[in-house]
């Protein structure tokens, strides 16, 4: 490979990078308005949701449980009602997520000695949300039980009570802002590499100057290598800008070493540039490299690499598919040097599989491209 | 008229079929997302991984083992029996939580004495967290319960004895019955397909559109094209309504493929979906148009399409709930017509919605659309010019 | 001035065959180019000409058959072959949001040429193309024969033996074409070879010699002198008329009249005999009631010729 060569290509490239303005500042403006998006308005944390009470008993037992609910952060009671019918009504417009009824004779039944039901009405359309929600509904009820029997049986003998002291480990106050951030950057530098590198040599097929190329010293690997060397400084300077905005404006704790993140995110950054190169070199139409490289680098990192949806609860088929995304390495090495502090001790497998990836995809790009010459 | 306007639809529409890989884009997209989220895309929680650490090592701690393992929710994946190795199985991710039961367990149980018993959670992926130590706290209460049903019952068979009286019942509970509606068995995927249907209309006719017209601006047709009779109207109709029917298409494939494989209930009028998914068109083949006049490449055109789409799909209610945004971002969505769609398509979908419950969203789509449309063809008559 | 080469041929091809599936763009051609020669290549779209090239520029591998350009083997001997060559595609191929400047800075670097030359040889290049003035300029913004002449320069950077021009002329105003082979003349005086395919057939009358390549077939090889005597078989008369049509129609058949054509304001008619024919024509003519205006001997343009010879290769193959 000759330096001489891929420099007077990197040097090509990024001039066309710079005169044109309105694609960098885009790329630019792309991690800015993801973590806009993600860091700040999305969140999956489940708390204030709009409950609709319906206390058929009102009694000083059935008032308890009321002001249970009232009480729980998780919990914004937007009305009480006096009949079933507006609870209805409420979930069909989707004003209330769950409706609390207490049947008349609640208070009586405790008195009696007899099992009492609270019956929930929930909104299942947003399954994530329902779930948790049925959760921290029935583990109020449940709480609300089990005082009820410490309260009766503290009258006789105190009654052995296995309780539950949970701690959180890593993300303590169960931050989504945490979890999210770290694995945006991945997801940042697939979306550029897919953007930019999957167009660049297909542009250059329909401006008939791939031709011109070719028929000059210039060999496929350095015409690959000099392009993905102009788009590297793009990625990085969008990575940096994720990084920084990550830890200074989104207060996301860095614990591990912030020299070997920058390393891991230069090898990825690489890797996902050489597999948008690659699909560039497959297609002479920019639309179809476009679509390509979104099916191939986007999609994949967002949805398959652990980004939102957790891998484990996948059906095994996909759970394959996903090792063969390079974003769910890297989404492992991000999180766990941010929240977890680990070091190159347990990641190196993670990072050699990265460098395999790269090596691979830009041997295919470079083969690609050789094929294409006919 | 007529003749010209047919002419130019069906060049765009030879033009998009005629290369087999264009082709297979027009299927590839929507399948490849529909597999995804139906399949793969859950936030649902159903093995959890737990490590369990037993320092007491009794019959009693065994059971609370049982509880767990017999749960159905979660996956033993280890029992580590030092500090160090339960460290490195959080640390290398390989557990979502650790379950540590502290010497003195069973001793504290059978005195009657209230004890602890530690769920270590990975708080990483904080929805995950959030779950599983729900899961663990019912599986300890479930414990504790029949713990407590036992020594009431060892308490009370004593004390009788003693008085001869006849024995009373258990101390009484309160229990929940939950019913949920629209999605019964909270399954991911009747909540994410319909939101598939939206997403893949909009990207279809947002991008292809878009990059359609750049196209021929960056090729050169663009100026043979003007020279022609053909007015800048033709054009735009020409020029969009191949990839209305390219998006309807798609709407088509995956409403079958969600009914018949994925099997997501549908309980509303499809005449409803069809005429809102048309109103919608307005918008999003406005947005391609308004892009294509501010893009001189392929390029540009794709990622300011990227840069556009990414918000409001995003903020659309799509995966994350709006409820749960800041009040700020909430209102921002009221100007988001991605939200409109994805709330009549859930609606028609999941709880058989008709007009009168979705006709503010309908209105709205109108409106917006109407709008955007209008904007971009006035700015794409000027460039014309 | 560039060094004698070895002796041997600069460009030597060997019954090159190029299939596309069935289709035969290359058939059986064989051709020397001899070093310091300007060779023309001309023929219709789609007769082969651009494919050829591409072969010999190592940009598409042949079928069967083989071709050395500069001694190295275009098939086994890709990248060498690329050393020695220039290259211009047929859409000139620069790059548009790149100026003048760093065009040529781009192609020095990857043509190799060294950086303690490159300096003097881009001042040449500018100077030759006469883009001093213009060397910040963008190269979008450049008229088509300023691009032209652009990707010529780009092309000779490295001072390569040979030149291979794709219809280096298409688009461009007469004058310019005009300049633009004044400069491929200095450029051959220089030593260099130079391969230029064409459609305009007055080019052909540029070269040193000519190849008219037909369906994928060398029709005829040649200097233009050669190929106007030898096979234009025949002399050639220019007749003006009252009625055209008319004459075309009355001589058509006669005998020693081997061929008419319209041609500009006339007939172009192609004799055996023109003493013979002459007289015959008036005689012809003069029975109709039409008016002659001229009638006289014309030496046949490369058109004629060619348009000649392509009659009769396509009366050959059966439509």
């Amino acid at each position: 490979m000759n330096y001489r060569r891929t420099r007077a290509i990197y040097r090509k490239e990024f001039l066309h990078i710079i005169r044109d303005p309105r694609s960098l500042v885009a790329a630019l403006l792309q991690p800015l308005v993801m973590l806009l998006i993600f860091g700040w308005a999305l969140s999956l944390d489940v708390d204030r949701i709009p409950t609709y009470v319906y206390d058929a008993d009102q009694t000083p037992q059935s008032r308890a449980l009321v002001n249970d609910f009232k009480g729980s952060r998780y919990f914004d009671i937007v009305a009480q009602v006096d009949s079933y019918h507006p609870i209805e009504q409420a979930i069909d417009k989707r004003t209330c997520l769950l409706g609390v009824v207490i049947p008349e004779n609640f208070g009586r039944d405790l008195g009696l000695k007899k099992n009492a039901q609270v019956q929930l009405l929930l909104d299942g359309s947003d399954s994530n949300t329902a779930a948790i929600a049925k959760g921290y509904a029935e583990s109020v009820v449940a709480v609300r039980s089990a005082q009820l029997q410490a309260t009766i049986q503290a009258m006789q003998v105190k009654p052995p009570s296995v309780n539950a002291d949970v701690r959180v480990w890593y993300n303590p106050d169960l931050l989504s802002g945490n979890f999210i951030v770290p694995g945006l950057i991945a997801v940042i530098v697939m979306i550029i590499a897919a953007n930019l590198g999957s167009l660049t040599i297909a542009r250059e097929w329909e401006n008939g100057t791939m031709e011109q190329l070719l028929s000059t010293p210039a060999r496929p690997s350095e015409i690959a290598l000099g392009k993905l060397a102009a788009y590297f400084v793009v990625g990085t300077a969008d990575m940096v800008i994720a990084l920084l905005v990550g830890i200074y404006v989104f207060d996301v704790p860095l614990k591990g070493s912030p020299v070997l993140l920058l390393v891991s995110s230069a090898i990825f950054l690489f890797g996902a540039l050489g597999l948008g190169i690659m699909v560039s070199a497959m297609f002479r139409s920019q639309l179809m490299a476009y679509q390509m490289g979104t099916l191939l680098s986007f999609l994949p990192a967002f949805l398959l690499s652990g980004f939102i949806y957790s891998i484990g609860s996948m059906p095994r088929v996909i759970q394959v598919v996903s090792l063969f995304v390079p974003a769910r390495y890297f989404m492992e090495i991000a999180r766990g040097i941010f929240l977890k502090g680990i070091g190159i001790e347990l990641l190196w497998f993670n990072l050699l599989l990265l460098v395999g990836y790269g090596a691979l995809v830009f041997y295919f790009a470079t083969r690609k491209l050789r094929q294409k010459v006919a | 008229m007529r003749q010209r306007l047919r002419c130019i639809i069906h060049k765009e529409l030879i033009q998009a079929l005629r290369d087999p890989r264009m082709r297979s884009m027009l299927f590839l997209p929507p399948l490849i997302q529909l597999l995804i989220f139906g399949y793969a895309a859950s936030l649902d929680v159903d093995n959890a991984k737990i490590a369990w650490m037993d320092q007491d090592h009794t019959p009693e701690s065994r059971q609370l083992l049982s509880e767990f393992e017999g749960s159905g929710r979660f996956e033993l994946a280890g029992m580590p029996d030092n500090e160090r190795a339960m460290q490195r199985m959080m640390d290398k991710g390989q557990v979502d939580a650790v379950i540590r039961v502290l010497p003195g367990f069973a001793r504290d149980v059978k005195r009657g004495r209230t004890t602890n018993v530690q769920i270590l959670v990975d708080g990483t992926n904080s929805n995950t967290a959030s779950i599983v130590s729900g899961y663990a706290s019912q599986c300890i209460a479930r414990y504790s319960n029949e713990v407590a049903q036992q020594g009431q019952r060892s308490m009370l068979v004593a004390s009788t004895e003693e008085s001869g009286g006849a024995i009373r019942p258990a101390v009484p509970q309160i229990t929940s019955r939950t019913r949920v509606w629209f999605n019964p068995d909270l399954r991911s995927r009747n909540y994410f397909i319909p939101g598939v249907i939206v997403n893949i209309i909009t990207l279809v006719t947002l991008s292809l559109t878009a990059m359609a017209i750049v196209r021929e601006k960056e090729i050169g047709t663009m100026e043979q094209l003007m020279v022609t009779p053909i007015r800048p109207t033709e054009l735009i109709i020409g020029k969009t309504l191949p990839f209305v029917l390219v998006g309807i298409w798609d709407m088509l494939l995956v409403m079958g493929a969600a009914l018949l494989i994925f099997h997501v209930p549908f309980r509303g009028s499809f005449w409803l979906l069809l005429g809102s998914t048309l109103l919608f068109l307005l918008t999003s083949l406005g947005a391609g148009l308004f892009i294509s006049t501010v893009s001189k490449t392929q390029q540009q055109a794709m990622m300011a399409t990227s840069l556009f789409f990414q918000p409001f799909f995003m903020l659309s209610g799509f995966t994350f709930p709006i409820r749960n945004m800041p009040v700020v971002a909430q209102w921002m969505t009221f100007l988001n017509p991605v939200r409109y769609f994805m709330e009549i398509v859930r609606g028609v979908f999941l709880q058989g919605a008709g007009v009168e419950a979705l006709w503010t969203q309908m209105v709205a789509l109108a409106i917006f659309g109407v709008v955007i449309l209008w904007l971009s063809v006035m700015r794409f008559h000027k460039q014309l010019e | 001035m560039l060094p004698k080469g070895n002796g041997g041929p600069a460009v030597h091809i060997d019954k090159l065959v190029k299939r596309f599936g069935d289709f035969v763009a290359v058939d059986n051609v064989s051709i020397d180019v001899a070093p310091g020669e300007i060779f023309g290549f001309l023929g219709p779209n789609g007769a082969g000409k651009s494919t050829t090239i591409r072969i010999l520029c190592g940009l598409l591998p042949p079928t069967s058959g083989s071709a050395t350009v500069g001694g190295f083997d275009v098939a086994k001997q890709p990248e060498d072959v690329k050393h020695n060559i220039g290259y211009m595609s047929q859409k000139f191929s620069l790059y548009d949001d790149l100026t003048v400047q760093e065009n040529i800075e781009f192609f020095g670097g990857v043509y190799g040429v060294p950086s303690d030359k490159l300096a003097a040889r881009r001042d040449y290049v500018l100077q030759m193309a006469g883009l001093e003035e213009k060397r910040t300029t963008m190269t979008r913004l450049l008229a088509g024969g300023w691009k032209q002449r652009l990707a010529l320069g780009c092309a000779i950077l490295h001072e390569p033996p040979i030149l291979f021009l794709d219809e280096p002329t298409s688009g461009v105003d007469p004058i310019a074409r005009r300049n633009f082979w004044f400069l491929i003349y200095q450029l051959s005086a220089a030593g260099h070879t130079i391969f230029v395919t064409t459609h305009y057939m007055d080019e052909a009358e540029y070269c040193h010699r000519v190849a008219l390549m037909y369906g994928g077939r060398i029709i005829a090889l040649g200097s233009p002198a050669e190929l106007k005597t030898s096979l234009g078989a025949g002399h050639l008369l220019n007749l003006e008329t009252s009625d055209l049509l008319g004459s075309m129609t009355a001589l058509e058949g006669q005998s020693g009249i081997l061929d008419i054509a319209v041609f500009g304001g006339g007939l172009h008619v192609k004799v055996d005999d023109p003493a013979a024919a002459i007289p015959r024509i008036y005689q012809v003519l003069k029975d109709k009631a039409i008016a002659v205006y001229a009638l006289d001997s014309i030496v046949p343009s490369m058109e004629d010729v060619f348009v000649g010879l392509i009659e009769k290769e396509e009366e050959k193959a059966p439509a």
